[in-house]
């Protein structure tokens, strides 16, 4: 007996983008905005149209958007509904509370703390409509976003959601903003723009999390798109600690971009875990502008069935005694591929440069996939450290032997070493119960691959 | 000191020379497919060959330039003479080479080293090889060490069974415009079991403004067998660019051991872009050991494909980049089959403006389990008017690779010229003996006469920069 087969998709490129926004769309949104704003974003729509999904050439061999079938998605196009709860106050704990169901905003609230030091916490329609002139100056800024990046200028483009928080200077949060966004309804597009902006001695910690919405698509559904941006200014002696717990459903292609301009003595440090998802293609650009600002970042991936992500770093030394530490740490399960790539750059002006990338993987199937290109374009020997190191390997032996001894069972013996080499995005969580959502999220994944990959009885 | 200087001065001197050399035969500048069929004709070569050039014509001219290094569109192929022979037959003996290129290779020093220790000699003189001397017990063990030319001739079944297997014409866009034109180059062909007890050594050289040389080798080493070649380039100094596209392509049956040792040192106008590879089949071990000095822009990555079990890789590259010139190299090692094994250390150093870049690719292919591999990459910039890059591509595939990858990037230790200068040393001196240092891992793996002029190789660069 011969099984019906599906009709076979057609081929596409693995660089071939299904997913189109509409220059309609963009312009139908020009009447309710102001005018720089539709400027902005013809400007974006303009290079979106017309640059490559990958213009850096040394990756261009490392794209593959095949598994995202986006050609019937469409972005939300009505505007957000205020939320009720707009003068509930934040969670207890929390400095500053934004949360987004799909296309709906659910909460935006700050801690009677935060409120007094003058924190702002708005959508982004809402801060154009209060403060227009630092709205302008957020959103227009073109240091904010790659602008040989496709996707991130297809999201400056077409944006239809967005969450501003500002920190005025001196202002010190001791405890940590929250924004949440839930999503992958399928059919739908959700692009959206984060603007963290500090003030001159300012510090705060932020917690990002990306979930399921009620409505998700799960797998054989129709996907769903979601675009984030993460855009970061730092003013001088500013500090900035970001959490990311990217927990999306399997239904949900996923476009991020991250950049950071780093002021003078100003200090970011990312702590990245990237779980979810069907297809994730992520971008950090980290920018150290001022003398002796640094970057930390610490990036996990835990993928499991044939998820796909496809991780770039860019980090660029400017100033004088800057320092950039980064590492990214990936564990496969099933047919996951992981594409690491990093690239460091020290400009001629970067004297006293510290600067380590560290790129390490751990194959736990034979059908996964590790592939880590972690560069360096240095201009400025005169460096403090200038250095890399890669390695893929599988679970070290003598650790489980090690563990066995003291009585653990292999199985178990595995899950703890696994989730031992993600630990250090855990343990960089600012907020407790964020912390322990993470890793009871990594413990639960590794069951599942675990179960699944166990022979039927 | 000053001794030292002379000497160095010297053998500058003795490498910036062009002789006027009357050409017996010599194609029209520009590259059509009539010159493809003059060349072949000239060599009345088989017809499989000239099939081959052809095809490989057509893909020259469909293949984009590579857009990923820069500087290539400055190459004029319209200015190149594709072919030249100097002389009209292939020397078997000293006597019988002409006494105009004889007065070259004396300048090279090439019957000095013959007296002393060379197993044969093949030497390039533009596009052909006229002259070669194979020594006795050499032919008496059945290896064979000639000509690329010669080869097809008397080994027409090897070459053919052979070329192009390794490095395709479609492999990239100099593969293809070599295998289109190509003239000279080496053919090895060691019998199985047979260990070669010399090395092997082959003088390359480019005489002739806008002389392009698509040199080609096929070194084919049957099962157990064991042989060292040795290639060593030097090349007179002109205004105008001239192109060298050579491929290399290194067949190693199972048990062979082949080690590959290359000391590049071109003139600073030559675009050096050349592809080598091997196959390395079971119990296997090949060795790529190669030095770039020279060139204004070079272009390569020995490539070691690792295709039968417990077959090792091991690659050692090491670059230089002074004033104006741009050392794109690095490795590939691509692990095809399980238990394989590699090794490539990279070591390069920047002055004067110059870029040095390394650029690798570790890829262990599924169903290459129990793979271990080591990537180690070391620069070091000389001034903060250099740059240095590393572009290193890690690729895996199986669950139980051993892999590791590290790469450093400095400059020379002030403390340690500090304390050289303290036992009496200049600051020059000091630097050049650093410089040799970390440069040594590939320095002890030549055998002695190359050593000592890798070194005086890397002096030169060193007082051309301070001195």
């Amino acid at each position: 007996m011969t099984l019906a087969r599906a009709p076979r998709a057609p081929r596409r490129a693995p660089t071939d983008l299904t997913f189109f926004l509409d220059e309609a769309q963009v312009e139908s949104r020009a009447a309710a905005e102001p005018d720089w704003l539709t400027a902005d974003r013809r400007a974006a729509f303009a290079r979106y149209a017309a640059l490559p999904i990958e213009t850096n050439q040394l990756y261009t061999t490392y794209v593959d958007l095949r598994t995202a079938d986006l050609a019937d998605v469409r972005p939300w196009d009505e505007p957000a509904a205020t939320p009720q709860s707009r003068e509930a106050p934040a969670p207890a704990g929390v400095a500053a509370f934004a949360s987004f169901t799909e296309s709906t905003i659910d909460a935006l609230a700050l801690s009677a703390e935060a409120r007094s030091a003058g924190v702002v916490l708005d959508s982004v329609d809402g801060l154009i409509g209060r403060d227009a002139r630092l709205a302008r100056r957020l959103l227009a800024d073109d240091r904010s976003l790659p602008l040989n990046d496709k996707l991130a200028q297809m999201t400056r483009a077409g944006w239809n959601r967005g969450v501003v928080v500002r920190v005025p200077a001196g202002v010190r949060l001791a405890e940590p903003i929250v924004i949440r966004w839930a999503v992958g309804q399928g059919g739908r597009a959700l692009l959206t723009r984060t603007i963290l902006d500090l003030g001159e001695g300012a510090a705060a910690s932020l917690v990002e999390e990306l979930e399921a919405s009620p409505g998700a698509a799960g797998r054989g559904e129709p996907q769903a798109l979601f675009t984030g941006s993460l855009e970061v200014h730092l003013a001088r002696g500013a500090d900035l600690r970001v959490a990311s717990i990217q927990d999306l459903p399997e239904g949900t292609v996923a476009f991020q971009h991250r950049q950071a301009e780093i002021g003078e003595g100003a200090s970011l440090h990312w702590a990245l875990a990237q779980l979810g998802a069907r297809l994730v293609r992520s971008r950090v650009d980290n920018r150290l502008v001022g003398d002796r600002s640094s970057v930390e970042q610490v990036e996990i991936v835990f993928g499991a069935e044939d998820q796909l992500f496809d991780l770039t770093s860019y980090t660029r030394h400017s100033g004088r005694d800057t320092t950039g530490i980064l590492l990214s740490k990936a564990a496969l399960m099933d047919a996951t591929r992981s594409y690491m790539k990093g690239l460091i750059v020290i400009e001629p002006t970067a004297v006293g440069t510290d600067s380590f990338l560290g790129e390490f993987g751990m194959n736990l199937s034979k059908k996964a996939r590790a592939v880590a290109i972690p560069s360096l374009e240095i201009d400025q020997p005169d460096c403090r450290r200038a250095a890399h190191s890669s390695s893929v390997g599988p679970i070290d032996e003598s650790q489980l032997f090690y563990l066995e001894t003291r009585g653990i069972l292999p199985e178990e013996a595995r899950k703890m070493i696994v989730l031992g080499f993600l630990e250090p995005v855990v343990a960089r969580v600012p907020l407790a119960s964020a912390q322990d959502r993470l890793r009871e999220l990594l413990a639960a994944k590794w069951d599942e691959g675990a179960a699944a990959a166990q022979p039927a009885a | 000191m000053t001794a030292t200087r002379d000497l160095v001065a010297d053998r500058r001197e003795q490498f910036a020379f062009h002789d006027d050399i009357v050409y017996l035969a010599e194609t029209k500048r520009g590259l059509s497919r009539d010159t493809v069929e003059e060349i072949s004709r000239f060599k009345a070569e088989p017809d499989w060959m000239l099939q081959s050039r052809l095809r490989a014509y057509d893909h020259f001219l469909k293949r984009p330039m590579p857009t990923w290094t820069d500087g290539l569109d400055k190459i004029d192929f319209d200015r190149i003479v594709y072919y030249r022979k100097p002389s009209e037959r292939e020397e078997k003996s000293w006597d019988d080479v002409p006494e105009q290129i004889k007065a070259t290779f004396e300048r090279l020093g090439i019957p000095e080293a013959e007296r002393k220790f060379l197993a044969g000699v093949g030497a390039q003189y533009d596009s052909e090889v006229v002259y070669h001397s194979v020594r006795e017990e050499l032919q008496k063990i059945g290896v064979v060490f000639m000509g690329m030319d010669q080869g097809l001739k008397e080994h027409e079944d090897i070459v053919r069974k052979h070329f192009g297997t390794v490095v395709p014409a479609e492999d990239n866009k100099f593969s293809a415009l070599n295998t289109a034109v190509w003239s000279g180059g080496s053919f090895v062909y060691v019998p199985k079991g047979v260990e070669v007890p010399l090395p092997l050594q082959a003088y390359f050289r480019i005489n002739g403004e806008n002389t392009g040389q698509f040199e080609r080798t096929l070194i084919v080493v049957e099962e157990g067998a064991k042989v060292h070649y040795i290639e060593g380039c030097t090349a007179p100094i002109y205004a105008t660019d001239s192109l060298h596209a050579a491929v290399v392509e290194v067949v190693a049956l199972p048990g062979s051991k082949v080690r590959y040792t290359t000391i590049q040192n071109w003139s600073n106008d030559v675009y050096n872009l050349v592809t080598k590879r091997a196959h390395a089949y079971e119990n296997s071990t090949v060795e790529w050991i190669d030095a770039n000095t020279g060139s204004r822009k070079t272009v390569k990555f020995p490539s070691i494909y690792l295709r039968g079990e417990n077959a090792t890789a091991d690659i050692i590259s090491v670059a230089v980049a002074g004033k104006g010139q741009h050392q794109d190299t690095g490795a590939k090692a691509i692990h095809l089959a399980p238990n394989t094994k590699s090794r490539i250390v990279s070591k390069s150093v920047s002055k004067d403006g110059g870029r040095a870049t390394y650029r690798g690719h570790l890829k262990v292919s599924p169903g290459a389990t129990n793979v271990v591999a080591s990537v180690r990459c070391d620069a070091l910039m000389l001034d903060d008017h250099s740059r240095s890059d590393t572009y290193p591509y890690i690729d895996i595939q199986e669950d139980d690779t051993t892999m590791t990858h590290e790469a450093t990037v400095g400059k020379i230790s002030a403390d340690q010229v500090f304390y050289l200068m303290s036992r009496g040393l200049t600051e020059n001196e000091a630097q050049n003996l650093i410089v040799q240092g970390f440069l040594e891992v590939f320095t002890k793996e030549l055998p002695m006469e190359y050593a000592i002029e890798f070194n005086r190789l890397v002096k030169l660069e060193m007082e051309g920069s301070l001195g």
